[in-house]
């Protein structure tokens, strides 16, 4: 018998996840829960498990494609049932799919408009394959068009009008370059005025074309005179140089004068949360400073004692116990907004992100409960998630749950940021790098140890009063270590 | 070659100008072949000459003066006198408007018209022979051959179409006076409209049908405002009875009809038989071209319209169910552009239907229990025609709107209305179908008030129970 399997939601709200890598083959025999593929998510890579025991008869998605969660990706043959033929094209499936689309698995109709199932005959597409991006999954003429070009990418008769942006939305890393690429070539003109036939504007009109910037040296009455053989030659070269345009950048390598990456995977998933929280909460940014020379002697006295433990010390867990203890003076940075049912939620547990950076992004590894554990074991907990952050072994769940998020910018350098808050939650902690600068203590100036200190919050549930008076008592934890002792 | 034949060659030979062929010659003209369109009879077909266009006409006419003499209520008093004639000659200058003009829209395409009945030599060629003494026959070879012939009335055992007793609704839509009375042997949609026509012109009418009620392929819902409506008019109908014979008597004609136990005797003036229509194929020599026909003579045809023989097609009624002008159509079209390598299909979800009784009739798509069947789950609105105002304003407030749905989707699926312009009504669900348009696409949509078109975004509201005018279920 065979088995279709469906992109599972490999972890919380997934909707799509990129195919890494297959670790099986076609004819390959598996067992149950053995991985057959890796495949990255939001955050992290999952290995994602065979649901049989059986042969993998057909692997549907290519390594570095994007699949909707619910989507066939290989199909098994289980052993010790008969065999079932089933063509490549079918999507039927009658198990009710749990994905957010209604998915009328009842009839073999296709809703799609007569202009759009044309389309699909033009361009040799079986219509009844195509995910339907309308209401209750309607086929529009895109749908179409991204499928061809997803399962097809130079279709046979590929005469229709330039087509409109496929499903992949090329994002350069320059924000100056964001423009559509337009074609003018340099012979165009730019006149204020052109005469012309009635005629011959149309023509103009008919190739879209401005007729002041068609090129001529032609002239009447001492005004320049555009004939319709030039239209129709600038037409022919515009067209030409659009459609090099189009060519180039459908196959721009890297011996181009720009890369194109795919915007996808990590990078997107951090992208939306950026935006997301930036357009969602109203952010404002307090900056304060903290003398922090104690707390670099306590920290050298104690590394020696972890590592003898095995630990590595870092500032992090001092600054992690400092947090918690502001937090708990003041609750509301350590709440979510729940915008649904317009109540702030206040959270009596301390469950602290740390921002991390990774050759693939940012990760936020999150250490629980940091109120009820001492320096060590925040330390090797933390330590031992940031690896595997920068593994890319790190599971959905330890990446989970955070109430706050201390991001160290300073570990590259820099004093002060304005760091996006890790949304739901209302703040978020940047610390800039530790230098010794001169400073005055009892009228004298001398040299100090310095810390700079960038606080973020949520304006929606958290005043700026209130986000100086928590900087001031984490402040106070870090500027004299021993009251960490109190916590 | 018979002797005297001249073989001409042609990219495509069209068989038969009904509305099937001439659009398939003046597409396939549009698309730069060289076409040839045969005609045996005239230009337009059954729909302009003998069937839709004609019938409209007098029905229009006769519900023009049964209105004028049945509208007191309104306060108008006229005493009306019909003369068929001149009913006839108005409804014969449209008919020869609309095929002449098919004829001049075929020759400004370039369409060479030869006039004659066609019949397949070979695969690759057709020879006309053209009408009367003398005129000799030509052969026509071709790339491509699209059959168009269409249908005619069947008639049934014992009761052959002569023209004055027994007619057909060709004869009886050629009539010049109005009889006195009429058995109409049939209450399909053609037994039906031609009942209502003669019903108001004066005639009495009895309709005699062997099945259990009339207008059989709709739901009986749809069905009975029809046939209360056609009673007020005085129809008088008998169900489950078959005709068996008839004889002349006195001026007229007695028809004897069988039902389980009783034979019954209905005098008349004269009867119609409209108990269906069947293809025209047995006179094309089918068989040395390898075409195949099914066992009623329709023509079997893939989504392309091609028959068996990869360069021949089939549109319009020959290549059978349903049989209407309008797939005929569009058929014509699919097939001329298949022939130039367009990618054309015949790939309708759905096709609309309408039958021109009191009140019309207007059908797209799925029933509820159709819908049912094919594993929707489907949920349905309605509104009556008496909920909605302008219907009142037009006096004729019978009938309603029924757009049936898929719930989980919200894909309209199908339509059924009977009511004033059911016709022109069900247009707009037709395209809401081949759009995938849902329940709320068509009740949000502002319709114009007061129109009857509102009553299709009512029945839209009631089936998710958001409609106004009338209670939701």
């Amino acid at each position: 018998m065979v088995r279709e399997f469906k992109l599972p939601d490999v972890g919380e709200g997934v909707a799509e996840g990129e195919i890494v890598s297959w670790l099986v083959e076609a004819g390959d025999p598996v067992e149950e829960d053995q991985p057959v593929a890796e495949v990255e998510t939001d955050k992290a890579v999952v290995d994602v498990p065979s649901p049989v025991n059986g042969t993998v008869a057909e692997l549907r998605a290519e390594e570095g494609e994007v699949v909707p969660v619910g989507d066939v990706i290989i199909v098994f043959t289980v052993e010790g049932e008969e065999q079932q033929q089933k063509s490549d094209t079918e999507s039927e499936d009658s198990d009710p799919t749990d994905s957010a689309e209604t998915d009328t698995d009842t009839s073999s109709r296709v809703f799609a408009a007569p202009s759009a199932r044309r389309l699909a005959r033009e361009l040799g597409v079986d219509i009844s394959a195509v995910d339907g991006s309308g209401p209750g999954g309607r086929i529009s003429g895109s749908d179409v068009r991204a499928h061809a070009e997803g399962s097809d990418p130079e279709p046979a008769n590929n005469t229709a009008e330039p087509s409109e942006a496929t499903d992949v939305e090329p994002v350069t890393e320059d924000v100056s370059d964001t423009t559509t690429p337009r074609s003018v070539p340099s012979s165009s003109a730019d006149r204020e005025q052109t005469l012309a036939a009635p005629a011959t504007r149309k023509l103009a009109k008919e190739h879209e074309i401005d007729i002041n910037t068609v090129p001529t040296d032609e002239e009447h009455d001492g005004q320049p005179f555009v004939t319709p053989e030039q239209v129709r030659s600038f037409a022919e070269t515009q067209q030409a140089a659009q459609q090099a345009d189009a060519r180039a950048m459908q196959t721009a390598g890297p011996s181009e004068r720009e890369e194109r990456i795919p915007y996808r995977g990590i990078r997107r998933t951090i992208g939306k949360q950026m935006e997301r929280s930036k357009y969602t909460a109203p952010h404002v940014t307090h900056h304060d400073e903290v003398d922090v020379t104690e707390l670099v002697e306590t920290r050298s006295d104690l590394k020696q004692v972890a590592e003898e433990q095995g630990v590595s010390l870092t500032y992090m867990p001092f600054v992690m116990k400092a947090v918690v203890a502001g937090l708990k003076e003041f609750p509301y940075l350590n709440s979510s907004l729940d915008e649904t049912s317009d109540e702030i939620i206040l959270k009596n547990y301390y469950n602290i992100g740390v921002g991390v950076a990774t050759d693939a992004g940012l990760m936020v590894p999150v250490v629980d409960d940091v109120d009820r554990k001492g320096l060590l074991q925040i330390a090797s907990e933390m330590n031992e998630r940031v690896l595997k952050a920068r593994e890319r072994s790190i599971t959905r769940e330890e990446m989970q749950g955070g109430t706050f998020t201390i991001t160290n910018f300073g570990a590259v350098g820099g004093e002060y940021a304005t760091p996006i808050i890790n949304y739901p939650e209302t703040a978020i902690l940047g610390l800039g790098e530790i230098k010794e600068k001169p400073r005055v203590v009892d009228g004298e100036v001398v040299p100090r140890k310095v810390m700079t200190l960038s606080l973020s919050i949520d304006h929606r549930v958290i005043d700026g009063a209130i986000a100086g008076q928590f900087a001031n008592t984490v402040k106070r934890y870090l500027n004299n270590p021993s009251l960490l002792l109190l916590e | 070659m018979v002797v005297g034949d001249i073989a001409t060659g042609t990219d495509v030979v069209v068989i038969g100008g009904g509305p099937a062929g001439y659009t398939a010659a003046i597409r396939a003209a549009q698309l730069d072949l060289d076409v040839t369109l045969v005609e045996k009879d005239a230009y337009g077909g059954t729909c302009l000459n003998h069937g839709c266009i004609p019938s409209k006409a007098l029905v229009t006419a006769s519900s023009l003066a049964h209105d004028a003499s049945t509208a007191e209520e309104m306060g108008i008093h006229a005493g009306i006198d019909v003369d068929l004639k001149g009913m006839v000659s108005w409804k014969d200058n449209i008919v020869e408007q609309l095929t002449s003009g098919v004829e001049k829209l075929c020759k400004a395409n370039g369409i060479n018209l030869v006039e004659g009945k066609a019949t397949f030599a070979d695969e690759n060629k057709v020879r006309i022979v053209h009408d009367g003494e003398g005129q000799g026959s030509e052969s026509i070879e071709f790339e491509h051959a699209i059959i168009a012939t269409g249908s005619h009335p069947i008639e049934i055992p014992g009761f052959e179409f002569d023209s004055e007793h027994i007619l057909s609704s060709r004869d009886a839509l050629a009539l010049e006076s109005v009889p006195e009375s009429l058995v109409v042997i049939g209450a399909g949609y053609i037994g039906m409209e031609l009942s209502t026509v003669f019903a108001k012109l004066g005639t009495d009418v009895t309709v005699v049908e062997m099945l259990e009620d009339a207008l059989p392929t709709y739901e009986s819902d749809v069905a009975r405002v029809v046939k209360q409506r056609a009673e007020e008019l005085g129809v008088e109908f008998h169900f489950e009875e078959s005709a068996q014979e008839w004889e002349p008597s006195g001026d007229g004609i007695t028809v004897r009809t069988e039902s389980e136990d009783t034979i019954n005797e209905y005098g008349a003036e004269m009867a119609l038989v409209a108990v269906g229509r069947a293809p025209v194929t047995d006179t094309l020599n089918l068989e040395s071209a390898g075409i195949e026909t099914d066992k009623k003579g329709f023509i079997p045809t893939d989504d392309r319209t091609r028959t068996n023989v990869d360069h021949v097609y089939a549109v319009g009624d020959v290549a059978g169910e349903p049989m209407l002008a309008h797939t005929g159509m569009k058929e014509g079209h699919v097939a001329s552009e298949v022939i130039a390598g367009e990618p054309a299909a015949f790939d309708y979800p759905a096709v609309p239907a309408a039958v021109f009784t009191d009140p019309e009739i207007g059908t797209v798509g799925l029933t509820e229990s159709e819908a049912e069947a094919e594993g929707f789950e489907p949920v349905v609105g309605q509104m009556p025609m008496r909920a909605s105002g302008r219907a009142l304003t037009l006096n004729e407030s019978d009938g309603f709107v029924r757009i049936v749905a898929d719930g989980p989707s919200g894909f309209v699926l199908g339509a059924q209305i009977v009511g004033p312009e059911a016709s022109e009504l069900i247009a707009e669900l037709g395209l809401a179908i081949e759009m995938g348009a849902t329940l709320e696409d068509v009740a949000t949509t502002i319709h114009t008030h007061p129109t009857l078109s509102e009553a299709v975004m009512e029945a839209a509201a009631n089936a998710s129970g958001s409609a106004i005018h009338t209670l939701n279920r």
